[in-house]
């Protein structure tokens, strides 16, 4: 029975309940819907390449049709014209859809709405030449010489965003890219913080460590959530690719094979490293409405990373954009928008993920360590400070039949003096809800600053709100009640029953 | 020391308070071994101990004369006294977690768990989530989650807490079974009253101390003390007259004289007898409450 064994155990429990869930399956289809939407419909809706109609109605003249198929020719737009006999009729084609603009006698442009201003210059270039024709005919300029001297000149139009190789579209990309990773990240390292939670409130882990070691528990627990959560970001970014490559009109560098490769590579590194955290953190909880005073501080740290990485798109050549995407903390997702941007030169991306890994090595040592000497102990709340003195193997203090030796008393935190944890949890919850909007009005404000797109940074602001609560919700969680038990004789006087 | 859970001059300590202290007893195969002491009394620290939960400072805790590995373990059964299993997960997938943690073929896991929960009247809820039974239920299957791998060794942490008498008869009859079966059984208890007819061998601990610890019957037999508790009818005479005896306890119809075992009990039933209308008299060695008092006051 080796503890390997014993931690694929642990993961595959993991793996079976969770993917169960009908939250997760939303989850996934909900992600996997954004980022497809995200993809096609700029193409769609731009409508750069796409066909547009274009009614004509009243006097006008006979070459105005073939001019402004021409004209659309020019700059790469398929542009159908149709005739209209009455203007009643044409005009209830615009409202109700079917024709883009309307021309009344050559002279008059009638939109449902806004006027699309690349259209209004097609159309209305279209006009020029058709009146410069008839003048021409009249002057007597023969047809030939005429359309030589009108022929239409190409003109590209190219957006160059703010990175040589990359377009604004390409920035909307890296930006969903950010928020995914943030998302998968904090979402699923918050699952392995409550889960660790849930098993030590629910003492079930008592039950689990007098069969299996620790670490293979921990290990394990890390590994199953992970797995879900490669899971989704996998099938996320395999559905981006196909988005990206079956819909013709998308050309994305930011969203390519190599790029989501490292996006996934990415995410196991960032989950690894926060999970760890998250899970040693957890252990320290005695009850789920601790979980959060805990592991509040990585949070913040987290949603702070999100900040900076999603500033970092815009300007990738900065010394702190460079900066942010070695750090071990941040470059779980700096680094890949950064690679998005093409702006990581070949060698980085690898020394920045063994870089990682390197911490991550460090912190399964040091978590694991945390975790063993706190998941079964009984008081209230620890600190990582009085564990760290515990789990250190000159003080092996395990004080589990209820006593403290005196020192750990005192540095205990909340629920150490009996207040109740409801107005904890309820103050933590405001708190929560004031950060979650500050972080969300601040993502949306500087995506619209950077990205120049509203819809783009309602999204994000949105997406922003909703990942912190769900993640603080996971942390309060439900007050799941405790699993069957006597009540607690801890701390009571030795008494025995003399009734005879 | 074959086959046999021993404790040698275990000793642990959190701070300043000493919870075990230089604790030696043993708990035997086929028999069921009572471990008991108030609360405090370092219970729980010996048998978290046994799984490694508890770092002991010194001494040792064997199996079978060795160190206890984590494949011994595997063949090991534990219920902590603070009960606990995942709320919302379904039982049967629960129990059969559980138990394959310990071995590794799921199907024989499987055929047990489907034999101990058929044996429990559980069968119908195998598919529903944990929280969803009633607390006599989820302490069901707690139990089973301890049997579930047929364990050579099993302990169970005040096993008879917050159980009615029909289940304190039920979990005394399982735990026969499974000692008769072969398995080492320690139980802890500090209702010393309650298990007293459970136990075959008893350890009594007080202050990290063992102050007691043997066969019950023998242990009980070697104190030289021996009541007779008498119920009567009517008006009760003067007890305290009785020759050779000493009166422990007098209530409405009943009565319990102390002697020592030198004296001849034919001699006091006479006496008995002739002072009162006796409906019952019965003659016995200290029960384990008393030779837990005399224990532990020198």
């Amino acid at each position: 029975m080796s503890g390997v064994r014993q931690g694929w155990l642990v993961a595959k429990r993991e793996l079976r309940e969770r993917s169960r869930s009908r939250a997760f399956l939303a989850s996934l289809v909900i992600m996997v819907a954004a980022v497809v939407a995200a993809i096609a419909l700029p193409g769609l809706i731009d409508g750069s390449g796409g066909s547009r109609d274009v009614g004509l109605t009243g006097v006008t003249p006979a070459a105005l049709g073939d001019a402004i198929a021409a004209q659309g020719q020019a700059v790469g737009t398929e542009i159908d014209v149709r005739d209209y006999d009455t203007l009643v009729g044409a005009e209830q084609a615009v409202r109700n859809g079917s024709v883009d603009v309307l021309v009344v006698d050559a002279d008059r442009l009638e939109w449902q709405g806004r006027a699309d201003e690349q259209l209004e210059a097609i159309v209305t270039a279209a006009i020029q030449i058709s009146a410069v024709q008839g003048r021409a005919d009249a002057a007597g300029m023969s047809a030939g010489d005429l359309d030589a001297l009108l022929a239409p000149v190409a003109v590209d139009s190219v957006e160059l965003g703010h990175v040589a190789g990359r377009s604004p579209d390409d920035e909307t990309a890296a930006f969903i890219m950010t928020v995914v990773l943030f998302m998968t990240i904090a979402t699923y390292g918050a699952m392995v913080l409550s889960g660790v939670v849930e098993e030590k409130s629910s003492r079930v882990v008592e039950v689990l460590l007098s069969r299996i070691p620790a670490r293979s528990l921990l290990a394990g627990k890390i590994t199953g959530i992970g797995l879900l959560g490669l899971g989704q970001v996998a099938v996320t970014a395999l559905a981006a690719l196909v988005a990206a490559t079956t819909i013709s009109d998308v050309d994305l560098p930011a969203v390519r094979g190599s790029v989501l490769l490292w996006a996934v590579v990415w995410f196991v590194l960032g989950y690894a490293l926060y999970a760890t955290v998250f899970g040693a953190l957890g252990s320290l909880a005695s009850r789920p409405e601790d979980a959060q005073s805990v592991a509040g501080p990585v949070s913040v740290v987290l949603v702070l990373v999100y900040f900076v990485s999603f500033a970092a798109i815009g300007s990738p050549d900065t010394t702190w954009a460079r900066v942010i995407a070695w750090l071990p903390i941040t470059a779980p997702i700096a680094m890949p928008t950064r690679i998005a941007m093409g702006a990581a030169a070949w060698p980085e991306p690898v020394l920045a993920a063994a870089l990682t890994a390197a911490t991550i090595a460090g912190l399964v040592v040091v978590g694991g360590r945390v975790y063993a000497a706190a998941v079964l102990h009984d008081g209230p709340t620890l600190t990582l400070r009085d564990t760290w003195q515990r789990a250190r193997p000159s003080h092996p203090a395990r004080h589990l039949d209820g006593s403290r030796p005196a020192g750990i008393a005192d540095s205990s935190t909340v629920g150490d003096d009996g207040s109740d944890g409801t107005s904890v949890a309820r103050t933590g919850r405001g708190k929560t809800v004031a950060v979650a909007l500050v972080a969300a009005l601040g993502l949306a404000a500087l995506t619209v600053a950077l990205s120049g797109d509203v819809i783009v940074g309602v999204a994000v602001g949105t997406a922003t709100y909703a990942v912190i609560d769900r993640i603080s919700t996971a942390w309060g969680g439900p007050n799941e009640p405790s699993a069957p038990g006597p009540p607690a004789e801890r701390g009571t006087e030795p008494t025995t029953t003399h009734n005879t | 020391m074959n086959a046999s859970l021993a404790f040698t001059a275990a000793t642990k300590s959190f701070g300043a308070l000493r919870a075990l202290d230089a604790c030696t007893f043993t708990a035997e195969p086929g028999r069921i071994t009572g471990f008991l002491g108030p609360n405090g009394a370092g219970k729980t620290t010996a048998m978290r101990a046994v799984f490694g939960l508890v770092e002991l400072d010194g001494g040792a805790v064997t199996w079978n004369g060795r160190a206890i590995t984590v494949d011994d373990r595997a063949r090991f059964g534990y219920m902590p006294e603070e009960r606990g299993l995942y709320p919302r997960m379904r039982v049967r997938d629960q129990l059969v977690y559980l138990g394959s943690l310990c071995t590794r073929s799921t199907s024989a896991v499987g055929r047990a768990v489907d034999d101990w929960l058929g044996r429990f009247d559980l069968t119908s809820r195998a598919d529903d989530r944990l929280d969803a039974l009633s607390h006599g239920n989820q302490q069901r299957v707690q139990l089973i989650a301890a049997l579930v791998n047929e364990p050579e060794l099993i302990v169970l942490d005040e096993p008879f807490s917050g159980l009615d008498p029909l289940a304190v008869t039920n979990m005394s009859e399982l735990l026969s079974e499974v000692a008769g079966a072969g398995a080492t059984v320690l139980f802890s208890s500090h209702q010393l009253d309650l298990v007293e007819h459970v136990c075959e061998d008893v350890v009594v601990i007080d202050h990290g101390r063992i102050v007691l610890a043997g066969d019950l019957e023998e242990l009980r037999a070697s104190v030289p003390d021996r009541f007779v508790d008498i119920a009567y009818r009517g008006v009760g005479p003067d007890w305290t007259a009785v020759p050779d005896a000493e009166l422990v306890d007098a209530a409405d119809g009943r009565a319990r004289l102390r002697m020592t075992r030198d004296v001849d009990v034919a001699h006091i039933a006479a006496s008995v007898d002739q002072a009162a209308d006796v409906v019952a008299f019965t003659y016995q060695p200290p029960t384990l409450s008393e030779l837990f008092r005399r224990a532990v006051q020198p």
